[in-house]
């Protein structure tokens, strides 16, 4: 089964097609997406801020990142998910988009480099300064880069 | 003057034409409006999961909430900020948008759902902090408060789409 034979199946699914014709359906769909990305990037912010040492001082890194790590999952399987549907909502218009494609490319990246890097070393205790600037660098431009490149699909 | 009035004034101000007629002004400050929930909201959701004891159950409550509350504030000095610009780009079709309104009523019923919890239980809290369980009204509030903003957010996304 390709593909574009699976997407065109999605498209016209009665689901899909129940909430393509509803007013609301995209609105709805959005607003899950948005809330898992809060809650995903809010765990980000956390740990890369006490990576840097500029905030969150009250408890270790690894403290943090154990009690984070499974609603970072989860949160994170929330915005894929309404992701899909909000791509299989209008397929034709996202794959003509150029920011779609740097949005994908860099939600690969982040989501390889969260569960390697990123989640290896906020299990440790903390290492060298300048280490921990390099991986929350990497950490925050990912992600936040996915973000502004969603937020461009929109406008360009 | 009447607040549509206000609004009309608002939208001709040469902040909110300047703008409007950026190509990147206005995608710029929407991105922010949104990327900030991370530290606002989001922040806000952690302190309530901790609160339901569904994340970091083995540390105080206020040692929690003292370690979210300042980012938390700058956040949402950056929302209303974002917000507020953004607002006044389109005044006068948010003020009649049903769901700017409805986003407008659940941010001040957040707002004093977030102040009863200051007023009720944030004096005595180090009397429950490492209770096994926070009391009934903590309790309550979390998940008021975890409503309030999912429909903050919701009504936010949705007037986006009818301006």
């Amino acid at each position: 089964m390709s593909w574009q034979y699976l997407v065109e199946w999605c498209y016209s699914s009665p689901l899909v097609s129940l909430l393509r014709d509803w007013k609301y359906g995209a609105p709805a769909v959005q607003s899950v997406h948005l809330s898992g990305l809060t809650v995903l990037l809010s765990t980000v912010v956390i740990l890369n801020f006490r990576l840097l040492g500029i905030g969150m001082r009250g408890l270790s890194l690894p403290v943090l990142a154990s009690q984070l790590w499974r609603w970072a999952a989860g949160a994170m399987l929330l915005t894929i998910c309404s992701g899909v549907v909000i791509f299989v909502l209008d397929p034709t218009r996202y794959l003509a988009s150029g920011p779609f494609r740097l949005k994908m490319a860099l939600l690969s990246l982040a989501i390889v480099y969260h569960f390697t890097v990123f989640r290896r070393v906020t299990r440790s205790e903390p290492g060298g300064r300048w280490r921990n600037i390099g991986v929350a660098f990497f950490s925050l431009t990912l992600w936040f880069g996915v973000g502004w490149a969603a937020r461009a699909i929109a406008f360009f | 003057m009447s607040l549509l009035g206000v609004c009309h004034w608002l939208q001709s101000t040469s902040w909110a034409v300047a703008i409007r007629e950026s190509d990147l002004a206005f995608p710029f400050i929407e991105g922010t409006h949104i990327l900030a929930l991370s530290l606002s909201v989001g922040l806000v959701v952690v302190f309530d999961l901790r609160v339901l004891r569904l994340a970091f159950r083995d540390e105080p409550v206020s040692r929690i909430m003292k370690l979210l509350a300042p980012w938390s504030l700058a956040g949402f000095a950056i929302m209303l900020l974002t917000g507020g610009l953004l607002f006044m780009t389109q005044a006068e079709k948010a003020y009649g948008n049903t769901f700017f309104r409805a986003k407008f009523l659940l941010l001040l019923l957040a707002g004093i759902n977030a102040l009863v919890y200051q007023v009720k239980f944030y004096p005595n809290m180090t009397a429950w902090d490492t209770a096994p369980v926070a009391p009934a009204g903590a309790r309550i509030i979390a998940v008021l408060s975890l409503l309030f903003w999912i429909g903050v957010i919701a009504c936010g996304r949705t007037m986006a789409y009818e301006l």
